[in-house]
């Protein structure tokens, strides 16, 4: 563990951003936004060059006060978390500079919301700090980080709507952070650890480690809105400001999902039995079903786009019951794992770009008419085209057709699921494209249908319609090396451990 | 039975009464106090696998997590009083209503 | 008969955590709160964790209490009017309660009984033994400080702490976001009772130096940072309970100042080590005592700032008058 090349790039990637936070109080706010804005810029950068370095090097370490595990805490940034911190750099940056002209539009009206930008980059500090975490109390500390801020994020519009969904949101992720913080308690009580790499050699099944992954995965759930805990989501993302509500969709609800994903297969090959796989598959594909038909019934557009969230948050859940195997079936290869695993980590990419660019676009249509109502958006296409594009890009990649991100995400997750003999899943996925294709079609008709009246119309700035574009486009380019990617996640130290415990046989799809 | 023992069940039972509280309860400050007695019992948890070996002193780490601990959840717990007490000034509401 | 009383104890965390939820008014609820933090602060001075129960004693019962009781003021004459319905909640077999909530209900309290029961056999069938007492023994002479609480909190993980005192500012920033209201507005002035004042002034000095005493004593035993910060915290809010709102008399760049002070020199230290080429938040042992001094006492400060603008904040939203919906 310790072997591993040292670098300054994670504890900068948290230190900066709240160094610029703190920084930032100090001025008016005016200065805020350009402090604020900077801040954003220098830390995405920092996230792309420390991408950059992993690809170069491989994994990097930062040793915090140079105390050892398990005493002290450990950054390590694998291949994992930097194509995490490398997305949220890249949604982040354009989520920044659309908030920029988004805020100085409206700064007369009232008052450019300055706090905006010292919270978000505490949510980015403590997204960065998340990724590149391997300490699982760490780990409680930085969801909160990003809990807080979130909801803080959440309710800045003042609206009445946004504070009640903010206070049902917090609520959520108290319940979950502490359910979490529960089965940490219970896993150093019975190992004396709290570092990751260690407890993956010293964690052993049992009614504890049991009971401790089950509050574990119960808490991150209600953190990433997983079905049946999906109740705060639409509501919170529906009404909080239109960069805000990209960012919780786009990134924050990834943070509880990344812990899942990094402890199932790092951590607890050991105790996770093939039915309780199972269930979490159900709930996912409860949620894809249900969020998408929701979606399909609503009449405002942010919140078609916040139960759309809730869906393609489904799939995600989806890969988990493909990581374990059915009792009975040898692992004679990892074959499928590699799909599934793929799979996750492009439907995350992939739902970031598109969904992001789906709520800036809202933003834009909500500044240019005054409200979202979905019969608003008749003969939109002739007045905003570069929305309307956005819009149709980022729908193609959510419905998953070819060839955006979003297909290839539920091609390999095809794929995993008849790999692994788990065929029951497969017309989920089909029926959630189809229900998903149903909703972002009647958007799309309704765009490039005649309006019977005009309503009227304030010009929107530029700049916002291109950073909307931009994002959806990202959502096709991340295509592009996708073979190279898979290459550079399978390097990652959570997909060996993974391979490494179906290898040693009994510990994966044991019942 | 050894002291941790005792409170290492209690611990159990003040998550499960603190965890029942956040979803039954139904007034904001009651949902808000669940969530610091679901928070006890987790802090407590933690303590008392701390006492369990102790040496010349007890275990440090667990005492420290649960100082921070104890003071994000305070941080947090401040952060839902404060905007439900704006709900209720603004609605005069002090439930959910359509509790889910 | 240490077990006893240990029981006892246990019996009555159980039972106050129990009414508290199920009080019928707001105001039992509130100081049943007061007491359970107090039963829960007892247990951790029998489990031997003084650190833990002045901490619990002083911010989860003691400033979130208080919290609440300002709070009362607010919800209480509602919560009279709405009695009837809590009854109705709280009694599902009477009248008012329909079929449609019992059940759900009932599945719920089944949930969390069968929940209950998996948690007591997971927490009784933890190993015991295994903590990592030994290896903070083993490293402690090298962490500048002698009280192995201390060193572990602002040593060993500090990064948690520093994390930590971020949460705090973040809680504030939070507040200031629910709230809708300006950043830099000046704190109202609360009623002026002259024996009110008298009681202030003869305590100020008081809980300063024992907050100094908890701050510096950290070092070799029980108390730090963020015991000191509570009690320089309680200063702030009987000052502005008492008239003198501290933080509307400085100037503006200063009040800042003293909020980010612990959060910024922490992490400006750190980086300032990290540019000799160490970790972050590493220091040399030669002078890790004195800069764990400083850092701590910086760190008191600013939580103590952060504590009174929380407790002055959310005082305040009940004077403050209803804002009309700004358009989004």
């Amino acid at each position: 563990m310790t072997d591993l090349p040292t670098s300054p790039f994670p504890a900068l990637l948290v230190g900066l951003p709240i160094l610029v936070a703190t920084l930032s109080l100090f001025f008016r706010p005016r200065g805020k936004a350009v402090v604020g804005l900077m801040g954003c810029l220098l830390t995405g950068g920092l996230g792309l060059i420390a991408l950059v370095e992993v690809m170069q090097q491989g994994t990097v370490i930062h040793i915090l006060g140079g105390w050892d595990p398990p005493l002290g805490i450990l950054l390590r940034m694998d291949s994992l978390a930097a194509v995490f911190i490398g997305m949220t750099a890249v949604v982040g940056v354009f989520i920044s500079l659309y908030a920029w002209w988004f805020f100085r539009a409206r700064e007369a009206t009232n008052g450019g919301f300055p706090l905006f930008w010292p919270l978000w980059l505490f949510l980015w500090a403590g997204l960065n700090g998340l990724f590149l975490s391997n300490d699982l109390f760490n780990l409680f500390v930085t969801i909160e980080v990003i809990g807080m801020s979130a909801v803080a994020l959440a309710v800045l519009s003042g609206k009445t709507a946004a504070q009640i969904a903010g206070l049902r949101y917090l609520l959520a992720a108290i319940t979950g952070s502490m359910a979490y913080l529960f089965g940490v308690a219970l896993i150093y009580g019975s190992t004396g650890t709290l570092d990751l790499g260690l407890l993956r050699q010293v964690l052993e099944p049992g009614a504890t480690t049991t009971f401790a992954l089950l509050v574990i995965t119960l808490g991150l759930m209600i953190k990433m809105a997983g079905f049946p805990f999906h109740f705060w989501l639409p509501p919170a993302h529906s009404s909080a400001l239109a960069p805000v509500s990209a960012l919780l969709s786009a990134l924050v609800v990834k943070g509880a999902f990344y812990i899942l994903l990094r402890l199932w297969m790092e951590v607890f090959g050991v105790s996770i039995t093939f039915s309780a796989g199972q269930l979490i598959g159900l709930a996912g594909a409860i949620a894809v079903i249900w969020g998408s038909w929701q979606a399909f019934m609503q009449t405002s557009l942010k919140l078609i786009v916040a139960h759309s969230s809730v869906a393609q948050l489904g799939y995600l859940l989806m890969i988990f019951p493909l990581l374990i195997l059915a009792p009975g079936v040898a692992a004679g290869s990892a074959d499928w794992l590699s799909p599934a695993w793929t799979a996750g980590v492009y439907q995350v990419m992939a739902h970031a770009f598109a969904k992001a660019s789906f709520f800036l676009s809202a933003g834009i249509i909500i500044m240019a008419l005054g409200h979202d109502h979905k019969g608003s958006l008749r003969d939109l296409a002739s007045r905003m085209p570069m929305t309307v594009m956005a819009i149709g890009i980022a729908g193609v990649s959510l419905i998953g057709l070819p060839p955006s991100g979003g297909f290839f995400a539920k091609w390999m997750l095809l794929k995993g699921i008849f790999l692994s003999g788990q065929w029951w899943w497969a017309p989920v996925v089909l029926a959630g494209s189809f229900l998903t294709a149903g909703y972002v079609f009647m958007l799309l008709r309704l765009a490039f249908a005649t309006a019977r009246e005009k309503e009227p119309f304030r010009p929107v700035p530029k700049g916002l319609e291109v950073c909307a574009l931009l994002l959806a486009l990202g959502s096709f380019l991340i295509v592009l090396p996708a073979e190279y990617l898979i290459q550079f996640l399978e390097s990652s130290e959570a997909f060996g451990s993974g391979i490494q415990s179906i290898m040693e046989g009994g510990t994966y799809g044991n019942d | 039975m050894e002291t941790y023992q005792i409170y290492i069940l209690t611990s159990a039972v003040l998550f499960v009464i603190g965890m029942g509280g956040v979803f039954m309860a139904r007034h904001f400050i009651k949902k808000i106090i669940a969530t610091i007695i679901m928070g006890g019992g987790v802090f407590l948890c933690f303590v008392s696998f701390a006492q369990r070996d102790a040496l010349t002193f007890a275990d440090p780490v667990p005492h420290a997590l649960v100082i921070t601990g104890i003071v994000v959840a305070v941080a947090s717990a401040a952060f839902a009083l404060a905007l439900a007490r704006r709900i209720y000034q603004l609605t005069g509401e002090e439930s959910f209503t359509n509790d889910k | 008969m240490s077990v006893l009383i240990d029981l006892l104890l246990a019996i009555l965390t159980v039972y106050l955590a129990l009414q508290c939820l199920l009080a019928q008014r707001l105001s039992q609820s509130v100081f049943l709160f007061f007491a359970f933090g107090l039963a829960l602060a007892l247990a951790w001075v029998r489990l031997g964790a003084v650190d833990v129960a002045i901490t619990e004693a002083a911010i989860a019962a003691g400033f979130m209490g208080v919290l609440f009781l300002d709070a009362l003021r607010d919800f209480s004459p509602a919560v009279s009017e709405n009695q009837e319905d809590l009854k109705a909640v709280q009694n599902p077999p009477s009248k008012n309660a329909t079929k449609s909530l019992l059940l759900p209900r009932l599945a719920l309290g089944l949930g969390l009984g069968l929940f209950l029961l998996i948690a007591l056999e997971a927490v009784w069938k933890t190993p015991d033994g295994g903590g990592l007492t030994a290896a903070a023994v083993a490293l402690l002479p090298e962490s500048g400080v002698e009280h192995p609480v201390t060193a572990v909190l602002l040593n060993f993980r500090a990064y948690d702490t520093w994390l930590e005192i971020g949460v705090i500012l973040l809680g504030l920033l939070a507040i200031y976001a629910a709230g809708g209201i300006n950043l830099y507005r000046k704190p109202g002035v609360a009623a002026k009772d002259p024996l009110l004042r008298q009681v202030i002034l003869f305590s100020t000095p008081v809980l300063f130096l024992f907050g100094a005493f908890l701050l510096y004593f950290g070092k070799t035993g029980p108390g730090g940072a963020f015991q000191a910060a509570v009690l320089w915290g309680a200063i702030g809010i009987m000052l502005h309970l008492g008239g003198w709102p501290v933080f509307a008399v400085l100037p503006r760049w200063l009040g800042q100042l003293i909020l980010t002070l612990g959060l910024g020199f922490f992490l400006v230290l750190g980086f300032l080590f990290m540019a000799r080429g160490d970790a972050l938040f590493e220091y040399p042992p030669a002078y890790a005592g004195i800069l764990i001094l400083i850092v701590e006492t910086l760190a008191a400060i600013s939580i103590a700032a952060a504590l009174t603008t929380i407790y002055a904040n959310i005082n305040q939203m009940q004077e403050e008058p209803k804002q009309n919906e700004s358009t989004t």
